[in-house]
């Protein structure tokens, strides 16, 4: 089971700020208010000074909203302070999400400068009328623009963000859109079937019938995209994830391996000592409990045994390595097997093609 | 020849729903006196809130008044409020035959209905004297001629006799009971040994079983030793009564009298509606005649929805039972369903009202499964067998018949109706036996139908043909051969029990393929191909598919992502353990209850 130490060796810091809002993202964010953004990153360290003697780091993720919404200046001045702060000198693996418009050469070099090596791009798709559906500021040729950025400014390790299944996306433009990332030599890809996830512009326009779902097709792009990305040399070793051989995302792994992490900022989740808990969702709020001293938290459970089973099943067995096969019920996981949805080696077990698109119904049947 | 027991009258109101049984009744309560303006209480006789609520009668309720003649003798009035449906014909045969006569009710509006019908050939078996009461004179379309025309023609009883009457305006009240005094014979004992009939109980927390009984001959009082002739157990009498409408403790009831007695009983099954109550030392030689032990006519699964209720549901049915002889349940398994109750009613409206009550009195939430009635198979060794539950129906190469009970069926319609109800019967496998015009307006349709046939919409039908002017009401008519199938439903190849039923050989594909049909609605899709099959005897006759699920995944599950993954996969995970499994198929308790549900 997940690791447990003295230390914390993982760290997400949420910035949820978005030039525009995307109409399918849930994740915690609000447009970029200039006024507001001084005082929460002063919440952020004040927050992060809380941490400072539990944290003994290994991987760091930005992410958002757009991390890359904040200035140069203000990027510079939160990482340094993390830096002085928090033990980064074990850190292998820091990672940044980069909105195709908003970054610089200059930003770029910034970030490299400051010890940030990997770089997320939320591309999304190299086809104009599908970023325009998914309410994306960038355009195909700053995507590719900030891609050679990214790499003049000497990124070694870049993953690109791929979403398919968009409204009126085809299989041939999607393949297209494999191959243009592939013809770009990412270290990194991840490929997500767009999800219409609750409280979302997407799903309100599913619900009323606006836009319609052809499962048949999202089926036969999600196998394309696992065929498709094998053969360009990407090992796919979890369900939406692909890397060169060397690109695993240290900080992905710790996630499904049920490790333990902390977050900082708005929203944010942490797993620690054996308690799960998240930050209120809510920048303003956030911001001023900070300073007042109160805690942010706005969720907490305790992650007993039978909890860090279901979700090492649930998350284990998207990844290429499984689960134990002792992990599961054989009376549950023998049909599966049987009929091909999962996958013996060794002593582990792992979703199979057949079963990885799957994944969720599976789960269910196999968690105690 | 016996002494005639000249200042008592026994009689009952007889009417279709809703021409003012009720109404009259409260009427001649006031009038007498019996009750005050003050405690008055509209629909007095129909305590129970169901009853007040649907406007019928579901128990009997005897009360006794005190009227003073116009011959200037005063008179004791036992009327008796019949139960007023089809359903209870065995109780209101009992109440008729603790009667000498009937006040018919017939609303001048209206004029004769079905149930009008139906209850003036009861009233004729037992040769009560009928008054007729044309009612709601004071109403702007009301037609007394043509009412007295009807009441000539298709009840051969005099139009002239009729007593015009407005119990809502209170007119006419002194007539009828003026008639009640002069046409109704007055009760003859025929000798001094204890017969009472016993018509309807009730069960008392504090006191035990109530039970109402007409005495006919001799007299019982506190302290006596009685016996009731159809079990033949004896009991000693802790107090005896009438009804004013309030119980009111008397010394003894004696011949003529309408009251109750308590015994000491525990249940209301000892005390069985139409039994003998006789003295225990001097017993009668013979019973009164008619009794008869109820038998359910209709038949239906209940169970829990959540498996533990098993145990309230079980001690909410007991509850009812107490006051409801005529209510029997017993266990039974199902495998879709799991733990739960066969239950027989007396009708439909009886399953109704159980049901009803389960769910609004105890809180019970409960799947009632589709109803069935009683089959008498006949095996091919001679042996006949009862199936109530299409579960148990022996093997089809052992049986050599399957009879199914049937009803005579009174159906009043407008006249442009006759048509759409001739299609409705034949639709319902039953035949027309004659019709008849009733007026210029309306024919009245008697023919033999399955009872089976008439359990779930047949009413609906003719009220929606008509626009809601035609009425209906039936009553047994013994049982008839048919040619009937077991229609059984598989899932993937394994027959699931809670879906079979007895369905005419005629309709068995049609409806073989609508519930296949349904069930493929309510089946989610799964990880395996769902196969759902109607099968007659063995042979396939419907198939459908629930096509295997084809993509449940979450794209993206980081950090963030864990908790709520978790959640949701653990109320998935709930969610199936909810369904019922067979072999590997997860049937939700949805299916079941839009597969099985009586309505």
């Amino acid at each position: 089971m997940g690791g447990v130490s003295a230390r914390c060796k993982h760290l997400y810091v949420h910035i949820p700020f978005c030039p525009k809002i995307c109409p399918y993202c849930n994740f915690y964010k609000e447009g970029a208010n200039r006024w507001k953004i001084p005082k929460f990153l002063d919440a952020l360290i004040l927050e992060s000074r809380k941490i400072a003697h539990l944290v003994e780091l290994e991987t760091v993720f930005v992410g958002g909203g757009t991390p890359t919404a904040l200035s140069s200046p203000q990027i510079q001045k939160l990482f340094l302070v993390f830096k002085q702060y928090l033990d980064f000198s074990k850190v292998s693996e820091w990672t940044i999400e980069i909105n195709p418009a908003t970054v610089s050469l200059e930003k770029a070099r910034l970030l490299l400068e400051l010890g940030v090596n990997r770089a997320s791009l939320g591309v999304q798709s190299w086809d104009s009328s599908q970023l325009l559906t998914l309410g994306r500021v960038h355009t195909i040729f700053q995507a590719e623009r900030s891609y050679n950025i990214l790499r003049d400014a000497g990124f070694k390790n870049i993953n690109i963000d791929l979403i398919f299944g968009i409204p009126g996306q085809t299989l041939k433009s999607w393949e297209k859109t494999l191959e243009k990332t592939c013809s770009l030599k990412p270290e990194h890809i991840s490929a997500y079937a767009l999800t219409y996830e609750e409280d979302t512009e997407f799903f309100f326009k599913l619900k009323n019938g606006i836009v319609q779902r052809d499962e048949d097709l999202e089926v036969r792009m999600f196998h394309l995209t696992q065929q498709y990305l094998e053969a360009a040399g990407y090992v796919g070793y979890e369900i939406s994830n692909f890397a060169k051989e060397g690109f695993e995302s240290k900080h992905n792994w710790a996630y499904w391996n049920g490790d333990e992490f902390l977050g900082l900022g708005p929203s944010a989740f942490s797993n620690f000592m054996g308690h799960r808990w998240q930050n209120i969702e809510n920048t303003e709020e956030y911001t001023n409990r900070v300073h007042a001293g109160i805690d942010p938290k706005n969720f907490d459970e305790i992650v007993d045994y039978e909890i860090k089973l279901r979700e090492k099943i649930a998350f284990g067995l998207r990844t290429r390595v499984g689960v134990p096969k002792f992990y599961l019920d054989e009376q549950k996981s023998g049909p599966l097997i049987e009929e091909g949805y999962l996958e013996v080696f060794g002593e582990n077990v792992k979703l199979s093609q057949l079963g990885k698109i799957l994944a969720d119904e599976i789960a269910a049947e196999l968690i105690p | 020849m016996g002494k005639t027991i000249l200042r008592t009258r026994n009689f009952c109101i007889i009417a279709h729903i809703d021409h003012g049984k009720t109404t009259l009744s409260d009427r001649l309560l006031e009038f007498t006196g019996t009750i005050s303006e003050r405690e008055k209480q509209d629909q007095l006789l129909d305590s129970m809130e169901l009853e007040r609520e649907r406007g019928i009668t579901i128990k009997a309720h005897p009360v006794t008044m005190w009227y003073r003649a116009a011959d200037g003798l005063e008179y004791r009035l036992n009327l008796l409020d019949t139960p007023g449906h089809v359903d209870f014909s065995y109780e209101v045969s009992r109440s008729l035959a603790a009667c000498e006569g009937a006040i018919l009710v017939v609303d001048a509006a209206q004029g004769v209905e079905a149930q009008t019908v139906a209850n003036v050939h009861l009233a004729h078996k037992h040769k009560l004297v009928i008054i007729p009461v044309i009612n709601k004179i004071d109403l702007p379309n009301a037609d007394v001629e043509g009412v007295k025309k009807q009441l000539e023609d298709i009840l051969a009883i005099p139009g002239e006799e009729s007593i015009l009457c407005s119990a809502k305006q209170g007119i006419g009240i002194g007539e009828v009971l003026e008639a009640v005094v002069q046409r109704i014979p007055p009760p003859v004992e025929e000798d001094e040994i204890l017969r009472g009939l016993v018509f309807d109980s009730v069960f008392d927390g504090y006191r035990g079983v109530v039970g109402y009984v007409r005495i006919f001959s001799g007299s019982v009082e506190r302290g006596q030793e009685v016996t009731l002739m159809s079990t033949g157990r004896h009991y000693e009498v802790k107090e005896v009564g009438i009804f004013t409408p309030k119980p009111q403790v008397q010394e003894k009831l004696v011949a003529g009298d309408v009251g109750y007695f308590i015994a000491n009983i525990k249940t209301t099954a000892e005390v069985k509606v139409g039994d003998t109550l006789t003295d225990g030392k001097r017993p009668a030689e013979e019973p009164l005649p008619g009794f008869q032990e109820v038998r359910p006519m209709v038949f239906s699964g209940i169970y829990p929805i959540n498996t533990a209720d098993f145990e309230h549901l079980k001690a909410a049915m007991s509850k009812l039972q107490l006051n409801d002889a005529a209510f029997v349940f017993t266990p039974e398994s199902s495998v879709a369903l799991g733990f739960g109750f066969r239950c027989g009613f007396l009708g439909l409206l009886h399953m109704e009202i159980i049901q009803e009550r389960l769910r609004r009195e105890y809180n019970m939430d409960i799947i009632a499964t589709y109803p069935s009635v009683v089959y008498q198979v006949e095996k091919t060794n001679g042996e006949v067998v009862e199936v109530d539950n299409p579960a148990h129906l022996p093997d089809m190469s052992v049986v050599r018949e399957i009879r199914e009970p049937i009803v005579r069926c009174y159906v009043l319609v407008p006249n442009e109706n006759i048509g759409d109800i001739m299609q409705i019967m034949m639709e319902k496998r039953g035949t027309v036996e004659h019709t008849e015009s009733l007026d210029t307006r309306r024919v009245m349709i008697t023919g033999i139908l399955p009872l089976n046939e008439i359990l779930v919409d047949f009413h609906d039908k003719i009220k929606s043909v008509t626009r809601g002017y035609g009425s209906m009401d039936y009553e047994p008519a013994g049982y008839r051969a048919a040619d009937l199938v077991k229609l059984e439903m598989l899932v993937n190849g394994e027959v699931v029990d809670a879906f079979s039923s007895i369905v005419h050989r005629d309709k068995a594909e049609a409806r073989g393929r609508a519930l296949a049909q349904k069930l493929k609605e309510v089946i989610p899709r799964q990880l395996y191909q769902v196969a759902i099959q109607a099968a007659i005897g063995g042979k396939i006759i419907a198939r459908e598919n629930v096509s295997a699920l084809r993509k449940n995944v979450t794209a993206k599950c980081y950090g963030g992502d864990i908790t709520r993954k978790r959640k949701l996969l653990e109320k998935q995970k709930e969610g199936k353990k909810r369904m019922k499994a067979i072999g590997t198929v997860h049937i939700p308790q949805e299916a079941f209850i839009e597969v099985l549900k009586a309505n």
